[in-house]
């Protein structure tokens, strides 16, 4: 009985600890803040763009709100938010760094916990509060359109999935890949690129929509806009496929780091 | 403390360790020899817990090292210099280790001066010479005050200055006694440095003993004379020791002290102009023990094929 508390004591320590280095690990790079800054400027100067317009002599659209640009800008959010969960994962491999991180965390499943974790939590973080920050900057050019709570919350809750499924699924594909390029390219293929590729073919063959249907990026466009390729998806669907395809990544690329010699 | 046993570990086809067996003992520098491509490297990898082995153990202080918890404090080692993030300053790099390791953030000061890294510190990896990563390198290795310390090649890149601190380093840490493995391709420095040596070549063990015992393996005194009548000394000597003609007035004569050589001589009545013991070098011995070992050998180049030696 004591002995199972001080190891769960022990592991909760060390399991925190190590998510504190992943948090300067993540920080103490340049690329982290020129990232965010680059993704930030993006999505506030769309936003921007969007509430100068809004605000010209034609007006805002109809039905407007503030909100609207929070899921316009969530797919620019959304981004951002992979390419810096896949460089955050695959830069200790591509620059030997994983050899100093293990000889200090030689647990492999306490990194794998504490990276994907920190990673994904932390740009999930940074792009939901960008996303609610290009709603505020529309709201406050335009604020007859108004917030309402309550689609606020709608909102950012689909965005707030949306961007943390995607990192995870980033950070699985960098552990998989070892490599910035190959993770990259993977990840935005499956989110951002795939889906319009498909749905441009997918006038001529019927089948082409159930397999774009199934990439994350359809799930992920159907939960920010409620549009997809196939008239079948619900938002369960989305989730569900979102989810099942961050957790095969994960549990590839955790198996691969658990499991394989830490190259270099 | 660190244990070896039957450790084997294949790279596809590759045989980078096979069957390999020996500890390393606190108190003592073990100094790891061998040719290119021997499977130190591989080796130390493996204690290290970053490449799994194919088969057999490897442990530290009876743990494999991926089981401990804070290995900070059990084992300091330097395996690659110029594996770590180029971006981040040495204070950041020292800094993760110290949170991942719960060590105090005052150490890294400490192990920041104790290498003479000084104001380098706060400049990025990226700027540094390999003699600053490897400082680099061997302050993460203190800063938890490790009792087990493991350097693949530390004495890369550094200059004289910093090869002597590295001796001094590692000589001071065994008279603490602490256990240290050290890795070289400096048979010299290893002789200086080294209490015991660890010899392997294609992955096997060739020698695990004293340095003293490698060196008088190699067949007890040697000692050179310089005599006009070389032949009437290498006949008096011939039942006693074994005597090797080295030049038209000189011998070399293994299995005896000068004192005999020169009893011998004065009973034969030949004079002497020289008389003196040949000192052992480590090299020797491990160029005997490493030979038909070595994966890679350069071709010798004309000028040393062709000076007669
Ligand atoms: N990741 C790897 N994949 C394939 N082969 C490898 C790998 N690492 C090492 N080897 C091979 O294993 C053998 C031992 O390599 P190792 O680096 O351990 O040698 P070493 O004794 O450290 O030599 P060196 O003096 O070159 O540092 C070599 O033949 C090498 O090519
Ligand atoms: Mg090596």
């Amino acid at each position: 009985m004591s002995t199972v508390r001080t190891v769960s004591a022990t592991s909760a320590v060390l399991i925190a600890r190590t998510c504190r280095a992943e948090w300067s690990r993540l920080w103490t790079v340049r690329s982290t803040w020129v990232f965010v800054g680059v993704t930030g400027f993006v999505v506030v100067g769309f936003a921007a763009l969007l509430g100068a317009e809004a605000s010209g002599p034609s007006g805002p659209p109809a039905d407007a709100t503030a909100w609207d640009a929070g899921r316009t800008t969530t797919m620019f959010a959304l981004f951002g938010v992979l390419a810096l969960s896949a460089l955050a994962t695959t830069a200790d491999h591509t620059t030997g760094g994983i050899v100093p991180t293990l000889q200090w965390t030689p647990r492999r499943t306490v990194l794998l916990v504490a990276r994907t974790t920190v990673v994904a939590a932390t740009t999930t973080a940074v792009g939901v509060v960008l996303v609610t920050a290009a709603s505020l900057v529309v709201l406050s050019f335009v604020p007859e359109v108004g917030a309402p709570i309550g689609e606020g919350v709608e909102t950012l809750a689909a965005a707030g999935f949306v961007l943390a499924a995607g990192a995870a699924l980033a950070v699985g594909l960098g552990l998989v890949t070892r490599s910035t390029a190959g993770a990259l390219v993977s990840v935005v293929g499956l989110v951002l690129v795939l889906p319009f590729l498909l749905a441009q073919l997918s006038v001529r063959h019927d089948w082409l929509v159930d397999v774009a249907a199934a990439l994350p990026g359809s799930s992920a466009l159907f939960l920010v806009f409620g549009e997809g390729p196939s008239d079948d998806m619900t938002t369960s669907s989305a989730r569900t496929t979102f989810t099942l395809w961050a957790v095969a990544a994960l549990v590839a690329g955790g198996l691969r780091l658990l499991r394989s010699d830490a190259d270099r | 403390m660190i244990s070896v046993r039957g450790l084997t570990k294949r790279y596809g086809g590759v045989r980078a360790v096979d069957d390999l067996t020996f500890d390393v003992v606190p108190g003592k520098v073990t100094g790891f020899l061998g040719p290119n491509g021997a499977g130190r490297s591989t080796t130390m990898r493996v204690v290290m817990g970053l490449d799994r082995p194919t088969a057999g153990t490897a442990t530290v202080g009876g743990r494999r090292y991926d089981e401990i918890a804070a290995p900070l404090r059990e084992v300091g080692a330097l395996l690659d210099a110029d594996a770590m993030h180029p971006g981040r300053t040495g204070r950041a790099h020292l800094r993760l280790a110290a949170l991942s390791n719960g060590i105090p953030r005052t150490r890294v000061d400490d192990v920041i001066d104790q290498v003479g890294l000084g104001p380098a510190a706060r400049r990025r990896v990226k700027g540094y010479s390999l003699g600053m990563r490897q400082r680099l390198g061997i302050a993460a290795a203190l800063l938890g005050d490790p009792r087990v310390l493991l350097f693949d090649e530390p004495m890369n890149g550094l200059d004289l200055d910093g090869v002597r601190w590295i001796r001094e380093l590692l000589r001071g840490f065994a008279a603490e006694g602490r256990a240290v493995l050290v890795s070289s391709h400096l048979m010299s420095e290893v002789q200086m440095i080294a209490d015991r040596v660890v010899v392997i070549g294609r992955g096997r063990l060739i020698a695990d003993a004293d340095v003293d015992d490698v060196l008088r393996g190699l067949g007890g005194p040697r000692v050179r004379v310089r005599t006009t009548c070389a032949s009437d000394l290498e006949r008096a000597l011939a039942d006693h020791a074994a005597v090797e003609r080295t030049g038209p007035d000189e011998l070399e004569v293994t299995g005896l002290d000068t004192a005999a050589v020169g009893d011998a001589a004065h009973a034969a009545g030949v004079p002497l102009h020289h008389l003196a013991e040949v000192e052992h070098s480590l090299e020797r011995a491990y160029l005997s023990l490493t030979a038909g070992s070595a994966d890679h050998q350069g071709r010798p180049t004309a000028a040393s094929a062709g000076d007669g030696r």
